[in-house]
């Protein structure tokens, strides 16, 4: 009895006493075969979730979209950004994310594959190249590695194009070269050198459908969030300036959202374009700032494809204002303005018009009436927020900037204190004024409190904003 | 592989020492010193000259025989431990013919006749009954002949019938709670017994904790006791619905009314900001899934409402409950065990014949209207419901050590909610078995299934449409109604009635789990006081989760056409334990000392297997994916295994002075690579006071103990976390991959030590039971999830040990008894604990959120220098004129966890009827109502919020003063009244007994909130595998009411 017992206890002791991690650890995956190909789509799939962390933040902060929704933040349309806060350190995160994936893929993933394609290594070069120019556009200054000292914005973008450049090296296909050369072009001019985005920009003119994607999965669990936020949800998450109503939404699905996914686009021949009227709007060029916008309309907009869909369960509903309009009101861009119509969409009355790629209400006839510096610069920027609305640019137009998050700093001992606080420009309208207007009681048409394009020209020379000027 | 071979050695290792230390032991035995009044021998085979030279030895007296007699070569097994002379010369004579005399001399030996002798061998049959103080029969009390180690227990009636020897002189009989009572055996043949209540309960005996058996006075801790007579009377559904007013030193809030969800069960403080504080579960010996894994898949319609995988266990066939609170008592259970340990053991049968008992409950549910906003809210989403329960139990043995129990369960509740949205029902069957296997192996057995099947509701913070949301929080208005439901007209009423109950129609949410759980024992006793007790057993428990949303719903709430978003989501839960525990257990006492020695190895091993797959785009009616246009999957896999080995040693000195010394050393793959075995040390000192010699006895003070300890126990990391990872998912059809889990190769069990001193005494007679004690628990290396640096790339949290959280109070219990006579008696008792909780170092490391939502709205929160998940939101301050003037961010707007809780409870008793009530209250604790917060925003109130600031601002500001909705949490809730009336039938051959009873359960609140104090874990499924420690309330349904009458028969 003993001895059987004594066998049996053993028997299911052994038995039991294994486990074994289901995960795949890192040592295990460096030793699998052709772990490049995983990584790479891995960075493609962190571009997605980087790029949904940013734009969303950015919309809000700025004046292009109002938040109505609990789980978004409640401040940055105010806006009020502290290092405390939540989503000022998950953009971090996901900045930080995409930088250190691309650095693991090249210090560990790549080097250990001799099969890695060329391709492989100028996709990881750009991905740590577009990290830093996200970090630099968006923040006063980040660490460049884990746990390093923050540098600042200036010197981010700077790194930035050195690895720009290893991309390019490494690249053959002349679209995604053409792509990088763009983003060197947005480099230079975040930096202020009108000389090299000048020279960068030029050679994107005449490819006029460059467009370069994000793209998202649903299927997958990644979804853009700006579809979500603007569309598919069903409550109203965003509401735009009524002003920019009729460029709302830019991505909608039809049937099953998961199934059908919008790209948000990083890089497309518009900047180009804008790039090269904001150098020219600097050197007082107004002849060829007149010409390159015009150009910009004829021969880029236009051939940007246009979709009708119904967006009539959008209601504006939303908790925070009642007075958003859902009907066709006039609006002025502010007081001293004249009412315009056609801003915003009667979205019960028909389909509305989504412009997919970019869309503007500032005409040729617009653009002919420039007459000086200020002028330019005043539609360059107007056109700049309604050809990049939903695409996580305006804050940057607007010389905000996030601070270093206090999670980084209290782990990280290489923070100093300078970088922990936000930067808003002084002009820029505080207590939700960015989002602010009026209703008129009787005719429903609507005032916009602050013409932000226009402090920005008033503005211009603060070092802050408009590179060039 | 590494781990099998350190587990085999292990297992090796420990049945080397259990062999050799029991040689040991027979050896150390049998060379005793002498000793002039007690004699200690295991001896087998021996011859008797030398069983007598032994005797003389010990006994300093010699034997006086004739030399030649031929019976002084028979060999004979005899024991002896700690006996007298005179005992062990009657177990002589049971063994071999012969007479003994004690003289001055020696010992007289003298051969006796053959007839002689077969009177000695002789049997006779002992019947009786046993009763209470109420003269009620009592099951399962203990009748034993403590010469011959044979007894019985009584059955349902009390009764019972012994067969002994003629030579027996004495009969004693044992019940949990009761006086123990020795009897002297005359020539009558029936007895009847009255046992007394025991008061002070010190010589009852507990396992949890020890291993095996020790009585309460040895330990230096406390070890609370339900017996099967406490539960038998409260009419809980569930059992930590009954714990809730049974355990006078842990709080059990039940934190929602939908039909099994979690509830909060914290006894010291919350020791853990990653665990939580949920008490590990053991059923006879098998540690039972109490959920306190992940959730990792999400998603259900147990998000907002976590479930309770305690209330899954079938209440009609408990037989014992224990529990012990932490610290020095919890050491023996090591890396898991900080919270503490509920044990439950299930009846394994009675003594002689068959006994069927059968009842039934019914009644009605209504539900808690006191905390709803409008009053028209309940005519939207409730009703009242029903109630019905069958059971029927049959149980017997015989007098050979067998014994049977079963119970069979069938429950249907159909809730509080419109469209029987909220319906539980729930089949359980359990069995319990024990068996002599030969003279010295007994064996002991329990089965357990139950299926339990529960509608939900959408519930918290689901999005969409939730009923609550929608009526009390305001959120109709985005519908196009009038939210202020009281103020509507009735043709507006209408609309929205109409509007809900389609809502609330289309709704299909379900959980189903099943589960089976069996635990088996074999005891070994090879010699008088030493005992090797093998226990192992398994707990596999399915949890299928199913939420199915139609196009039909969606249109509805959304108030759109949706043609192709129909969806139903389903999560699998699937989790396997297995216990594995080997104890070895030596009683011995010499002279003034007793020693019990426990030795004992535990293993166990988890398995928790989560599958999520779900298709959306699918056909209004389908109830499986098979027919969706898009099919998604997901897996979670997690593996814990833990093992350890103990030793415990406790020390007793002339039975009034106890010495308990014990160490556990636990190893685990969830360690990390830096970290080896892991120790969990204890000490304690009890001393009964009122035992000394000098200490006399008066009726003022009946007895006294002091009681003190210092211990440590753990709370395990969850399983693989210690390791770096890399994570996958598809991504346009490829794999892609990306940073996993940072990794911690210091990764290590937190630890709690405890230091504790105590008192307990009992006064006047035994009507003043008093119990007080004082505690001081620090956590330190506490597991907090460190949120990731942005720059490390990694976007998960790592669990690190660098915080530390202390937990100290003051425990106090009293009953007294004010009336006691020969028909009535009257019982009351109340709890008072304190409560002190700090995070006293966080490591450097940012607050953390716990159980709430975003930093921008509301959160518990973990912070250096603030008790654990207090409420962080934005403070505004108002101007002269109420307009908002400033606004904090992030600011302390109160601690969730209350400085002060406990029990009260009243029984009575007149004759064969008793009547009960008892309540729960806690005082100091805050909570945020954020129901009241969107019904601001929703602009379906105009309280709480100064005038000024609407006609300034509106509700712009709502998320900026949520120090406004927060309140204090204060309540006292009576949790039951009730009645019994037994009835015993003067003829009672078919029917021995019947028990009427009537019961209400949640009848009255008194709470200083607004909302309910206890309904405020929305947010996430938290409860399951994270701390929580309550504090917003939004959109939870409170625990309804329930009458209930109840029947029962016994044949």
């Amino acid at each position: 009895m003993k001895i059987s017992f004594v066998y049996i206890a053993l028997i299911v002791f052994t038995l039991t006493s294994c486990v074994d991690n289901p995960n795949v650890t890192e040592e295990v995956y460096l030793d699998t075969y052709n772990p490049d190909s995983s990584w790479t789509n891995g960075l493609k799939r962190q571009l997605a979730l980087t790029m949904n962390q940013v734009v969303i933040n950015s919309e809000m902060i700025s004046d292009n979209y109002f938040n109505n929704y609990t789980l978004y933040s409640k401040v940055f349309d105010t806006p009020q950004i502290v290092f405390s806060d939540l989503d000022v350190n998950r953009t971090q995160v996901e900045i930080g994310a995409l930088r250190e994936m691309a650095e693991y893929g090249i210090e560990k993933v790549l080097p250990n594959n001799p099969e890695a394609k060329d391709s492989d290594w100028s996709y990881t070069y750009f991905s740590k190249a577009y990290a830093l120019i996200l970090a630099g556009e968006n923040f006063v200054g980040l660490p460049d590695d884990n746990n390093a000292e923050a540098i600042s914005s200036k010197d981010l973008l700077l790194k930035s194009l050195d690895f720009l450049d290893l991309a390019i090296e490494k690249e053959s296909d002349t679209n995604i070269l053409l792509v990088y050369k763009l983003l060197k072009a947005r480099v230079y001019r975040s930096l202020g050198d009108s000389e090299f985005a000048k020279q960068f920009a030029n050679d994107i003119i005449g490819h006029t459908d460059l467009l370069y994607n994000v793209t998202f999965d649903g299927t997958n669990g990644v979804m853009n969030e700006m579809q979500n936020a603007t569309f598919t949800a069903n409550e109203n998450r965003f509401a735009p300036l009524p002003r920019l109503d009729f460029l709302d939404p830019k991505y909608y699905n039809e049937g099953t959202a998961i199934s059908d996914q919008k790209p948000l686009a990083i890089v497309k021949a518009e900047e180009a374009y804008l790039i090269l009227a904001e150098v020219y709007a600097s050197e007082n060029k107004i002849g060829d700032v007149k010409t390159i916008l015009t150009n910009l309309i004829n021969d880029v907009i236009v051939n940007r494809p246009v979709v009708l869909i119904d967006d009539s369960r959008e209601l504006r509903n939303g908790s925070n204002r009642e007075d958003y309009p859902t009907e066709a009101v006039d609006i002025r861009f502010d007081h001293d303005n004249p009412f315009e119509s056609g801003y915003v969409l009667d979205r019960q009355a028909d389909k509305i018009l989504v412009y997919t790629v970019s869309g503007t209400k500032v005409t040729t006839m617009d653009i002919n009436n420039i007459t000086n510096q200020d002028e330019a610069l005043y539609l360059i920027y107007r056109m700049r927020q309604e050809i990049f609305i939903s695409e996580g640019r305006r804050s940057n137009d607007l010389g905000i900037k996030l601070p270093v998050s206090e999670t980084e700093q209290l782990n990280n001992s290489n923070i100093s204190d300078e970088f922990t606080k936000a930067v808003i420009p002084d002009f820029i309208p505080l207590n939700l004024g960015l989002d602010d207007f009026s209703v008129e009681n009787d005719s429903g048409n609507i005032s916009i409190t602050n013409d932000m394009n226009k402090i920005l020209v008033t503005n211009k020379t603060s070092s802050l904003i408009l590179p060039f000027n | 592989m590494k781990n099998k071979k350190i587990i085999t050695l292990i297992t090796l290792l420990l049945l080397c020492i259990s062999s050799t230390y029991s040689s040991v032991v027979e050896k150390q035995k049998g060379h005793n010193a002498p000793n002039e009044n007690r004699i200690n021998f295991h001896l087998k085979d021996i011859p008797v000259k030398q069983v007598f030279t032994l005797i003389e030895h010990q006994a300093n007296k010699n034997f006086i025989y004739i030399s030649n007699e031929s019976f002084l070569t028979n060999k004979i097994s005899i024991d002896a431990n700690n006996q007298t002379l005179e005992e062990v010369l009657n177990i002589l004579k049971s063994k071999i013919p012969l007479d003994f005399k004690i003289t001055e001399n020696g010992i007289l030996v003298k051969k006796i006749s053959a007839i002689k002798n077969r009177r000695a061998q002789e049997k006779r049959t002992i019947r009786g009954a046993v009763i209470d103080e109420n003269d009620l029969p009592i099951l399962g009390a203990n009748i034993f002949a403590p010469e011959t180690n044979i007894g019985v227990v009584t059955d349902i009636n009390g009764e019972f019938s012994i067969t002994i020897p003629t030579t027996v002189k004495k009969l004693m009989i044992t019940y949990l709670g009761y006086k123990s009572k020795e009897i002297a055996l005359d020539e009558n043949s029936t007895i009847s017994l009255k046992l007394e209540q025991n008061a002070s309960e010190l010589d009852e005996v507990v396992i949890t904790g020890q291993g095996a058996g020790v009585s309460k006075k040895r330990l230096s801790n406390h070890v609370e006791t339900i017996s099967a007579k406490d539960i038998e009377n409260i009419s809980s559904q569930r059992i930590d619905q009954l714990l809730s007013t049974k355990l006078p030193n842990a709080q059990i809030n039940l934190t929602g009314g939908q039909a099994g969800s979690t509830s909060i069960i914290r006894a010291r403080g919350i020791n853990s900001a990653f665990l939580s504080s949920t008490p590990i579960f053991y059923i006879d010996g098998v540690r039972m899934d109490n959920l306190n894994t992940t959730s990792a898949l999400g998603g259900g319609s147990s998000t907002g409402a976590a479930m309770s995988s305690i209330a899954d266990i079938p209440m009609d066939n408990i037989d014992r409950i224990e529990y012990i609170n932490g610290g020095a008592a919890t050491t023996l259970y090591g890396s898991d065990a900080a919270n503490g340990v509920i044990q439950i053991f299930t009846k394994k049968g009675s003594s002689n014949g068959t006994q069927i008992t059968v009842s039934t409950s019914a009644g009605v549910v209504t539900p808690t209207t006191d905390f709803l906003y409008f009053d028209r809210t309940k005519d939207l989403l409730f009703k009242t419901g029903s109630y019905q329960k069958y059971n029927l139990s049959i149980s017997g043995g015989n007098n050979d050590g067998f014994g049977y129990s079963f119970s069979g369960n069938y429950l249907n509740n159909t809730g509080v909610q419109i469209h029987d949205n909220n319906a539980n029902e729930k089949i359980d069957l359990s069995t319990g078995f024990r068996a002599k296997i030969g003279k010295k192996i007994n064996y002991k057995s329990s089965f357990i299934f139950v299926n339990n099947s529960y509608k939900r509701n959408r519930n918290g913070n689901q999005g969409g449409y939730t009923g609550l949301w929608f009526t009390e929080s305001g959120a109709s208005s985005n519908k196009g109604f009038n939210n202020r439901l009281d103020d509507l007209t009735s043709n507006e009423f209408e609309e929205i009635r109409a509007f809900v109950n389609k809502a609330e129609d289309l709704q299909d949410n379900q959980i189903n789990v099943n589960r089976f759980i069996t635990s088996q024992s074999f005891i070994y006793h090879p010699f008088s006081g030493f005992e090797a007790k093998f226990t192992g057993g398994i707990d596999s428990r399915i949890q299928n989760d199913q939420v199915i949303q139609t196009n039909e719903y969606l249109s509805h709430t959304s108030q759109r056409t949706v043609k192709a978003e129909g969806s139903i989501n389903n999560v699998q839960r699937k989790y396997f334990g297995i216990t594995l525990e080997l104890n070895l257990q030596h009683k011995f006492n010499t002279g003034s000392y007793s020693f019990i020695s426990t030795l004992g190895g535990q293993l166990f091993r988890n398995e928790d297997h989560q599958i999520q797959f779900n298709g959306s785009n699918i056909r209004d009616g389908a109830k499986t994916i098979s027919g969706a246009a898009i099919k998604t999957s997901d897996e979670y896999l997690s593996e814990v295994l833990n093992y350890g080995l103990y030793v415990q040693e406790n020390i007793g000195y002339k039975d009034r002075l106890f010495l308990d010394l014990g160490i556990r050393g636990d190893r685990n793959p969830s360690f990390g690579d830096n970290i080896g075995t892991q120790y969990y040390p204890k000490a304690g000192l009890s001393w009964v006071v009122s035992s000394e010699p000098w200490f006399s006895s008066s009726p003022i003070v009946n007895s006294l103990r002091l009681r003190s300890n210092y211990g440590l126990a753990g709370n395990l990391p969850p399983s693989f976390v210690n390791e770096r990872t890399i994570d996958f998912d598809g991504f346009q059809g490829e794999q892609a991959a990306y940073f996993g889990q940072p990794g911690n190769p210091d990764l290590k069990p937190e630890k709690t030590t405890t230091y504790e001193f105590g008192l307990d005494a009992s006064l006047w007679n035994d009507r003043v039971q008093f119990s007080v004690g004082y505690y001081n628990a620090r956590t330190k290396d506490a597991l907090f999830y460190v949120p990731p640096t942005p720059s490390s790339g990694f976007s998960k949290s790592q669990l690190y040990n660098v915080g530390e959280i202390e937990n100290k109070g003051w425990e106090i219990n009293t009953m007294f008894i004010p009336l006691k006579t020969e028909n009535a008696s009257l019982a009351l008792n109340i709890s008072v604990n304190t409560l002190d909780n700090l995070v006293v170092d966080a490591g450097g490391i940012a607050p953390f959120n716990i159980n709430g939502f975003s930093a921008r709205t509301i959160q518990t929160v973990v912070e250096e220098g603030y008790p654990i998940g207090y409420i962080r939101g934005n403070l505004g301050v108002f101007d002269a004129n109420g307009v908002l003037e400033s606004t904090t961010p992030q600011s302390y707007l109160g601690t969730t966890i209350p400085d002060l809780f406990g029990n009260m409870g009243i029984n009575f008793n007149y004759k064969n009827l008793s009547i009960f009530a008892n309540a729960n209250y806690q005082t100091e604790a805050y909570a945020n109502s954020f129901d009241q917060q969107f019904r601001f925003l929703y602009k379906a109130s105009d309280d709480i919020v100064p005038e000024a600031e609407v006609i300034e601002n509106g509700t712009s500001n709502w998320l900026n003063f949520t120090n406004l909705f927060t309140e204090k949490t204060d309540f006292l809730k009576v949790r039951t009244i009730g009645l019994n009336y037994n009835f015993i039938p003067k003829n009672n051959n078919s029917l021995k007994s019947m028990s009427l009873g009537f019961s209400v359960n949640n009848p009255f609140n008194f709470t200083s909130s607004s909302f309910d104090p206890e309904a405020t874990i929305s947010g996430s499924a938290t409860g399951q595998g994270g701390a929580s420690t309550g504090g917003i309330s939004y959109a939870t349904y409170s625990a309804p009411r329930q009458f209930i009458t109840s029947l029962k028969f016994n044949f």
